[in-house]
């Protein structure tokens, strides 16, 4: 089987996997670190979502192979003591109910502001349509991503 | 393991999916007080809590969490008695077993209302066992102490002592029998807004569900279900499958019938869920569809609303004689409603894991009913059901989802054909296609009013694929659940008839986000709101007419099962969110409002929604502004119970826009969220969640904010000129934003 390095939250791993296996499952099942969700298999929730260099994709549409040289980041890397802006905003709103899609939300959100640190409405709304919550905090979830864009501009 | 547990289990739990009694109130076994003479390490003054002596309190939560809050309420009733700081109290879940049957049931909104006593009874106990422990050892009187802040206080000296200073000594204090309780105005925990307990592992990936489960040893299943309910396999090659990297081996099963409809089933075992996932799809297989031929959703629509001209199969004449009188003429009128079957559609999708090893079974995952699930389990492997141990988990998700033990049992099914635990993986196609759907119902109401334009009779003829009737063919009453908001509801009519058939249709069916009557709400909102628009008179109005100046009564659905209803809570609910949408202001132009109510018997609730939409072509509209109220009684969290309100919005929204599940040929359509519609970001309007301050006993709010958005959002198209009465409203062409 082939062998693949990663560098997930500035770690390097080294995981033996078919070319084609999801990251998701390599993070979930090979790497046990399950704070990446699995929701759909197909891209069409975001409870997946991870950071590739600094860009949000849903880790269960994305090989491990096309993850070579490339810089990982899920939910355990952002702060493990919430000092990312991302995580303030929710841990004040308090978003969560059951939580399951919060790792996408967050990861989502977190993509988005490395890239445009002053979103539109229309942005924000394209890239989190891409995220289901069955609970409903889409309201929480709207309120805090005002919250994170003010800290990401005011820091 | 003999039928009768199961048959016993079920009368408990029909007691709380439609009827009145309140479930879950289980006394904590109130043990000798623990705490180890050899040790000392902590205090255990009941099976709900225990205080180490580094100060940490844990808090034994025994219901689901399943997103409504119950890790964070519940610990706040503890905090509040036994004076203590929430933030010091770590929450676990309740051992499964270390309380008595039924105490893990969670469903009907009522794991507030049931325990708010127990919890703040074990925080009392502990919190006197502890005076008395400091006063022995300052040789003073229980009086002259106080516990405030995790520490008992010695008001004449000014001494303290910590809790965890005191463990060994109350330990060996006497239970007390009886203890004293705050008074609400006493009250600094409860009915102040907390964060999430666990909102810190949430926000770091720390936290763990049930699909997070890993267990030494463990393998990974995905199975082939028979996509018809009682079909059979007739043949399976596996050869090409079994060539995919880490498959260990195929499994097959049969399927099994009510209470569970376990589908037949052909399982990949692997060392990774992908590789079971994708090695499944070598699989080919073919099954006996023939139980299907027929069975579909179009066809079910059509029988259902020739079915509702007819004469009901039970009929009930709850008041005056509604049920003699042919509803006709001028001062009537008749009208239909129906909605969908619908999908849980948990985030989490549904997963299980198990072992069996030596007549001994292991199970692993979040179980809304879990003594139920343990009947069953020890049914199948023909085991004692103490030789069965759950670990239960967080889920993410429930919805009524997880009351159901199809797929525990599939995995039992499976780990008793392995040497290994076996966790079972659904992918987002498993969980909508092998779903227990909310059943589909159509209504038919006729009412008929006086020259003061005064409903005098009521007739509602309910038509379900009836929940009772899938779980237990044999069930002699089929309206046993369906009473509620069909019969004595709130609005005083002096004459009333209520009538309920079921019709026959081959598909699972459970609870959604609500118990089973819930489904009559739709169809009584809308059908009273059209009364009044035709009266000419303002639906609100013409609602609180029929609320004010009415007393508390009593609800009576069948022997089993009361309810008090107080209209006047109706009224308060209802007036506060007409004033919150600005009902009584003039409205813009294209802006139109509705309103709708209901009494949530089961939960202690009333709740109304309020929504402002404006209208942008004959069926296109955009909704501005809604608005939610509850009076649930005393308020625990306030800002978990608006979270409540908020997602029980949400997911109504889902429900009456865009989700809806098509049957054909025994063959579910749906297969994901490409297909199978529920609210996104881009959708969601403004909202507003406003609670009417009460100090009456709690009730519940998970499932309360739910049966009043869509007759509230039909009632304002209505006032538009459009009536919507069937949902979701994507079926009949309309579009919004």
């Amino acid at each position: 089987m082939p062998k693949h390095q990663l560098n997930i939250n500035e770690q390097v791993f080294t995981v033996e996997a078919e070319d084609d296996m999801p990251l998701l499952w390599v993070l979930r099942d090979v790497l046990n670190m399950t704070g990446t969700k699995y929701g759909c298999g197909v891209a069409s929730c975001g409870a997946c979502t991870v950071l590739l260099n600094e860009t949000a994709v849903r880790s269960c549409a994305t090989t491990i192979k096309s993850c070579a040289g490339a810089k990982i980041t899920t939910i355990e890397g952002l702060s493990d003591a919430l000092l990312h802006p991302v995580q303030q905003a929710w841990e004040e709103v308090n978003v969560p109910q059951c939580g399951y899609c919060q790792a996408g939300q967050v990861m989502s959100v977190a993509g988005m502001l490395k890239r445009n640190k002053q979103p539109s409405k229309e942005t924000i709304e394209a890239v989190m349509s891409q995220v289901i919550c069955r609970c409903g905090t889409y309201d929480r979830i709207r309120r805090a991503i005002d919250i994170a864009v003010a800290k990401v501009n005011n820091p | 393991m003999k039928h009768s547990v199961n048959r016993r289990h079920f009368l408990k739990l029909s007691s709380f999916t439609g009827g009145g009694l309140m479930l879950g109130l289980v006394l904590p076994e109130w043990a000798k007080a623990t705490g180890s003479a050899a040790d000392c390490e902590s205090f255990k003054p009941s099976a709900y809590l225990c205080i180490n002596k580094d100060n940490t309190v844990i808090v034994y939560v025994a219901k689901q969490e399943i997103g409504q809050g119950v890790n964070t309420s519940l610990p706040m009733l503890v905090a509040e008695e036994l004076e203590c700081d929430l933030k010091s109290i770590k929450v676990e879940i309740a051992p499964y077993g270390s309380l008595g049957q039924g105490a893990h049931d969670t469903g009907g909104s009522q794991s507030v209302m049931g325990l708010f006593d127990p919890m703040r009874k074990a925080g009392a106990t502990a919190r006197t066992m502890l005076i008395a422990a400091a006063a022995k050892r300052w040789n003073t009187g229980v009086e002259v102490c106080t516990a405030e802040k995790g520490k008992v206080v010695n008001n004449k000296t000014g001494a303290s002592l910590s809790f965890g200073e005191l463990v060994c000594d109350a330990a060996k204090e006497e239970v007390p029998k009886e203890v004293l309780l705050k008074n609400v105005k006493d009250f600094k925990v409860i009915g102040k807004g907390q964060k999430k307990n666990n909102l810190k592992d949430i926000l770091t990936g720390k936290v763990q569900y049930g699909i997070d489960v890993k267990v030494p040893g463990m393998v990974y299943a995905a199975v082939a279900r028979c996509p018809v309910m009682g079909g059979k396999l007739v043949s399976v090659d596996d050869s090409e499958a079994l060539k995919i990297p880490g498959v260990v081996k195929v499994l097959r099963y049969e399927g099994t019938g009510a209470p569970m409809h376990v589908r037949a089933g052909v399982a990949v075992v692997a060392t990774n869920s992908w590789a079971a996932l994708r090695a499944r799809k070598a699989l080919k297989i073919v099954w006996d569809e023939s139980k299907g031929k027929g069975v579909n959703t179009a066809q079910l629509e059509k029988d259902m609303a020739a079915r509702a001209k007819q004469k009901p199969a039970e009929a009930i004449p709850v008041k005056g004689n509604a049920a003699d009188t042919i509803i006709a003429g001028p001062n009537s009128m008749v009208a239909e409603y129906s909605a969908p079957f619908v999908a849980h559609a948990t985030l989490e999708p549904v997963n299980f894991t198990a072992q069996v090893k030596d007549g001994k079974c292991e199970l692993w995952g979040g179980l809304q009913l879990p003594d139920w699930t343990v009947g069953l389990v020890a049914q199948e492997l023909q085991i004692k059901s103490s030789d069965i141990k759950v670990n239960l988990t967080l889920s993410g998700g429930g919805f009524g989802r997880r009351l159901h033990s199809d797929f525990a049992l599939e995995a039992v099914k499976l780990a008793k054909q392995l040497d290994h635990p076996v966790k079972v993986i659904w992918d987002r196609t498993d969980d909508i296609r092998f779903d227990v759907f909310r059943p589909a119902n159509h209504h038919r109401l006729a009412a008929k009013w006086d020259a003061q334009g005064r409903i005098t009779h009521w007739q509602h003829h309910v038509l379900t694929t009836s929940i009772t009737r899938v779980q237990r063919p044999d069930a002699k009453q089929l309206s046993e659940n369906l009473g509620g908001a069909s019969q004595d509801f709130w609005y005083d009519i002096p004459n009333v008839y209520a009538g309920y058939s079921n019709v026959d249709f081959s598909i699972n069916r459970g609870w959604v986000r609500g118990v089973e009557f819930v489904v009559n709400v739709f169809p009584l909102e809308s059908f009273v709101d059209e009364v009044a628009r035709k009266l000419k008179k303002d639906p609100l109005q013409y609602r609180l007419s029929m609320l004010e100046g009415r007393k508390p009564f009593e609800a009576k659905f069948n022997d089993n099962w009361k309810e008090t209803i107080d209209p006047e809570r109706m009224a308060g609910v209802l007036k506060l969110a007409a004033d919150k949408i600005g009902w009584h202001k003039p409205a813009a132009k294209n802006i139109y409002r509705g309103i709708a109510c209901h009494c949530y018997t089961t939960a202690k609730a009333y709740a109304a929604h309020a929504v402002e939409i404006e209208i942008k072509g004959p069926k296109q509209f955009i909704i501005k502004k809604i608005v939610a109220t509850i009076d649930c009684g005393l308020v625990i969290d306030p800002d978990g119970l608006k979270n409540q309100m908020e997602g029980g919005t949400v997911f109504a929204l889902s429900q009456a826009l865009k989700s809806e599940i098509h049957i054909q040929d025994g063959k579910v359509v749906e297969d994901g969220f490409f297909n199978y519609g529920v609210l996104r970001y881009n959708e969601m309007p403004a909202i507003e969640v406003h609670v009417v301050p009460s100090e009456a006993s709690p009730g519940g709010a998970g499932e309360v904010g739910l049966p009043t958005l869509a007759p509230a959002l039909c009632n304002a198209l209505a006032a538009a000129g459009n009536r919507p009465r069937r949902l979701p409203l994507q079926k009949d062409g309309y579009s919004w934003s």
